[in-house]
């Protein structure tokens, strides 16, 4: 069996397409991703993820009209808030929202994440991004971000000190003994007193220990340092790998990784990002794409908002030139590295997307090829993206997730009510 | 007709409710998971309240006796919850009572903080508000790597600041930039969206904010000042106060002060609803609230070290060096000023014993015993007496007080047309400021 999740933004779904309802106004009140974690909990996936920035974008073109005309980075809400909503009306789903290493304090994340972990009995998980725009540091009262790779090193302690405090409270502390009137027994809590380079906390946290130990973490990095982050840290990691050599390769080089970090490389899920097309036959899902068209704005847009460089100035009918970025480093490096099958940059970013491999469909056509890819690659499941609109979501559960556990490609119970029991059950 | 309505709120936290009284249930830690609280905005919706207040310290103390023996044998300050992420919860459950979480200037960048309002106002539909605190504890600041806190009025001087920018923040995206336009496949015009470039004394921060603006014309702000600079900072930014003073005199002569200092800040001083800290203990006869009131304050160990710890905590002077049989000793705190010569002040002859002073101490701002109806009529009057403008209620939590209060004294207090018994709008700031 392999494990699926779904990969989102608490932002404007696709807000002006045929089937977009009244999301453009209402997004914001959350119960579009509500309607879609009880669908994705229905179809047994093991969490949700949702991606975070803290930015208006000007990277294209030097202004922000672009990114607010799409809504491509902003707006955008907190998803650490959307967590508890979503957990009010699941039971089982794993929810994992993003937080930045080099932005929050590491205490006050640390105690949010201790809170969602008790709101949501366990289910919670935190996305680990080093954060890869110079206009978020600013909002924060930085100049810039540090150095791609410096910004790997400070996230290092800053993990170290969220999982130091996360473990400040022994599990049984919480005494609640009505002879002696004690509700914590002090002797179970413990100050962390850490002194690192770049954070100091004396701790602990006021929140009592975590239900399911310690949340699960996520991380998404590509870059040769972010790999080596992902091995030591990550229990699941999201990757953007195009092609079936690509994933195979990927996959492999991380757990090696994770064997020399000395843990067990089946201690790391690895999902590849996957937006397929659907439709009741394979010919109605072809015509689909086929009028599909991404519009060339946006899609430079979004490239341009996660590594600060302005596309709006290569020539579209030449090819992309070298690039680089203190950003999404991997990212770039992934694109530009598709981007050689392509004459020009227009072609390039109309067919780019961030999904793994190009799947069309019927529900039963996608769910073989899905379940050839994992035998091909060796694990550990798909991350679906794009979800935009309720029309597509059932699309998604109702068939492509059906006929994938109906063929035994996926579990049909989970085992368990915390999200690293059933991300780990296989 | 002159509408004598006042308003009422809830004083409480993301922590425990009572876990060892005779009606406190057998699952003292179910509250984690919000449960609990959520049921408890569904019973203050029905009563007609105004909004939940969870306040909030970012700290184990171990003021009393060096150690976090007593903070955590009483849970005082500590397992105390980041009260955010129970809002969208209770919100989820309710349509029309507003949430205050507390969140410290001091030590939160205000950024996140901006977002995380702003988050909640549209997850809320309108119904959120922010508690401005500025810490006061050591404790709190050395989690965040900081040796120690500023002193306290320099505390208020960066909290000054700290207001402009998240004020500038949830103005930085005008409502006019949200166009929606199909056609055009256009979300929002940049034009109305930009950079607040702040570079002040103690922030920096260029925005702009990368959320839609708030539904509320502004999300409601709380503070809890009484110290002389406390007061100046709330008539400058506060549209509702936390208040705690000794009966209807001194009551009305710290509304009366803020409405003056409004005044001469250039607002109007109805924009500012000063709420009082109750504690109600109602019973079904008048003998039995009463006798709940008297074993509520009997003097044991058990409670003065509690309130000795609690004290320790607020004022970081370590009480338990003192012999609970003699006399109050004189100290002082960089911490919260007026608490401590509350306590001080509670006893001005110096001559009762520290256990019974600790134990009576409290801060009620009159004393409500009785039957609900009883209650009722008590705070009908000392509302006629200051003025206004509500009452906090803060007691013990358990379900059986919570419907004592929801299901016992608003229908009281609705009989005697003293509170709303609808609301009239949908947002917060609207209800809050609709008498």
């Amino acid at each position: 069996m392999f494990h699926m999740g779904v990969f989102t933004s608490f932002k404007p779904p696709e807000w002006a397409g045929t089937w977009s309802g009244d999301t453009d106004v209402t997004w914001s009140n959350g119960y579009f991703w509500v309607d879609m974690v009880k669908a994705l909990e229905r179809a047994k996936f093991d969490y949700v993820i949702f991606e975070d920035s803290s930015m208006v974008s000007d990277a294209y073109g030097g202004t922000m009209d672009n990114d607010l005309k799409y809504a491509l980075y902003a707006p955008k809400h907190d998803p650490m808030m959307l967590v508890p909503l979503l957990a009010r009306h699941t039971s089982s789903i794993g929810l994992i929202a993003t937080g930045s290493t080099t932005l929050l304090p590491p205490w006050h994340l640390a105690r949010t994440l201790a809170t969602l972990a008790h709101i949501s009995h366990g289910r919670s998980g935190w996305n680990i991004v080093t954060t890869s725009e110079d206009r978020a540091a600013q909002n924060y009262g930085l100049p810039k971000l540090p150095e791609h790779d410096d910004r790997y090193t400070m996230a290092e302690e800053f993990v170290q000190v969220v999982t130091e405090l996360l473990g400040a409270w022994e599990p049984d502390a919480l005494v609640m003994d009505r002879e002696t009137n004690v509700y914590v027994d002090h002797t179970k809590v413990h100050p962390i007193n850490f002194e690192g380079t770049y954070h100091r906390s004396r701790g602990p946290l006021n929140t009592l220990a975590p239900p399911a130990g310690r949340p699960v973490y996520c991380q998404a990095g590509s870059s040769p340092r972010g790999r080596d982050f992902a091995a030591r840290y990550a229990d699941t990691i999201l990757v953007s790998a195009h092609g079936l050599d690509e994933m195979k390769t990927y996959r492999a080089d991380l757990r090696r990784r994770l064997e020399e970090a000395g843990r067990d490389p089946d201690s790391c899920k690895i999902m590849f990002v996957l937006a397929p097309t659907l439709g009741a036959t394979g010919q109605e899902a072809r015509e689909k794409k086929a009028r599909a068209h991404r519009q060339v704005e946006a899609a430079l847009g979004s490239l341009a908002a996660i590594t600060e460089i302005d596309f709006s100035v290569f020539d579209l009918d030449a090819p992309l030139p070298p690039a680089t970025t203190n950003g999404h480093a991997g990212y770039l490096k992934e694109f530009a590295r598709v981007g050689e099958q392509h004459a020009t940059l227009r072609e390039h970013i109309q067919n780019w997307s961030i999904s793994c491999l190009d799947l069309v469909g019927s529900p039963a056509e996608v769910a073989g090829q899905m379940a050839e890819a994992m035998d091909y690659v060796g694990g550990d499941g798909f991350l679906l993206a794009g979800i935009g609109s309720r029309r597509y979501l059932t699309e998604i559960t109702e068939g492509l997730a059906a006929e994938l556990s109906t063929g035994g490609a996926t579990r049909t119970e989970y085992v368990s009510t915390t999200l690293r029991e059933n991300l780990m059950s296989f | 007709m002159p509408d004598n309505r006042f308003h009422l709120a809830w004083f409480m936290n993301f922590s425990s409710f009572e876990w060892n009284g005779p009606f406190s249930g057998n699952d003292g830690a179910v509250w984690t998971d919000g449960s609990l609280h959520v049921e408890m905005a569904q019973a203050l919706e029905r009563g007609g309240f105004d909004y939940m207040m969870l306040e909030d310290s970012s700290m184990v103390s171990d003021a009393y006796e060096g150690t976090s023996r007593v903070d955590l044998k009483y849970g005082l300050y500590a397992p105390k919850h980041d009260p955010f992420p129970l809002i969208p919860l209770m919100a989820d459950a309710t349509r029309r009572l507003g949430f205050v979480a507390t969140s410290s200037t001091s030590l939160v960048p205000p950024y996140l903080l901006a977002r995380r309002v702003s988050t909640l106002d549209h997850l809320t539909h309108g119904r959120v508000g922010w508690n401005i605190v500025t810490s006061s504890e050591d404790r709190a600041a050395q989690n965040y790597g900081m040796a120690k806190l500023w002193e306290h009025d320099h505390r208020y001087e960066r909290a000054d600041e700290y207001v402009e920018v998240v004020e500038g923040l949830w103005g930085s995206f005008r409502p006019e930039a949200v166009v929606r336009n199909r056609d055009s496949h256009t979300y929002a015009d940049a034009r109305y969206v930009t950079p607040i470039d702040h570079d002040g004394k103690f922030f920096k921060s260029r925005g702009p904010l990368n959320t839609l603006p708030p539904l509320q014309s502004k999300p409601v702000l709380c503070q809890a000042g009484g110290s002389p600079r406390g007061r100046q900072f709330a008539a400058q930014h506060a549209d509702t106060l936390l208040a705690s003073a000794f009966g209807t005199a001194k009551m009305k002569a710290y509304r009366d002060d803020i409405r003056t200092r409004m005044a001469a800040a250039g607002r109007d001083p109805d924009s500012c609803k000063v709420m009082f800290i109750v504690i109600p203990i109602l019973g079904e006869t008048m003998r039995e609230a009463q006798e709940k009131a008297e074993l509520a304050s009997l003097a044991t160990d058990d409670l003065a070290e509690s309130a000795l710890g609690h004290l320790s905590a607020l004022t970081e002077n370590d009480f338990s060096i003192y012999n609970l049989d003699e006399p109050v000793p004189t100290v002082t705190t960089n911490g919260h000023t007026s608490t401590l010569a509350d306590f001080l002040s509670l006893d001005e002859g110096n001559t009762t014993p520290l256990r019974e002073h600790a134990a009576s101490w409290t801060i009620d701002s009159l004393p409500l015993v009785g039957t609900p109806d009883h209650v009722a009529g008590l705070m009908q009057e000392a509302m006629e007496e200051v003025g206004g403008d509500g009452f906090l209620i803060s007691g013990k939590m358990n379900r059986r007080y919570i419907h004592e209060i929801a299901d016992g004294l608003c229908p009281a207090l609705r009989r005697r047309g003293v509170i709303r018994d609808h609301y009239e709008h949908e947002y917060l700031r609207d209800n809050l400021m609709a008498f």
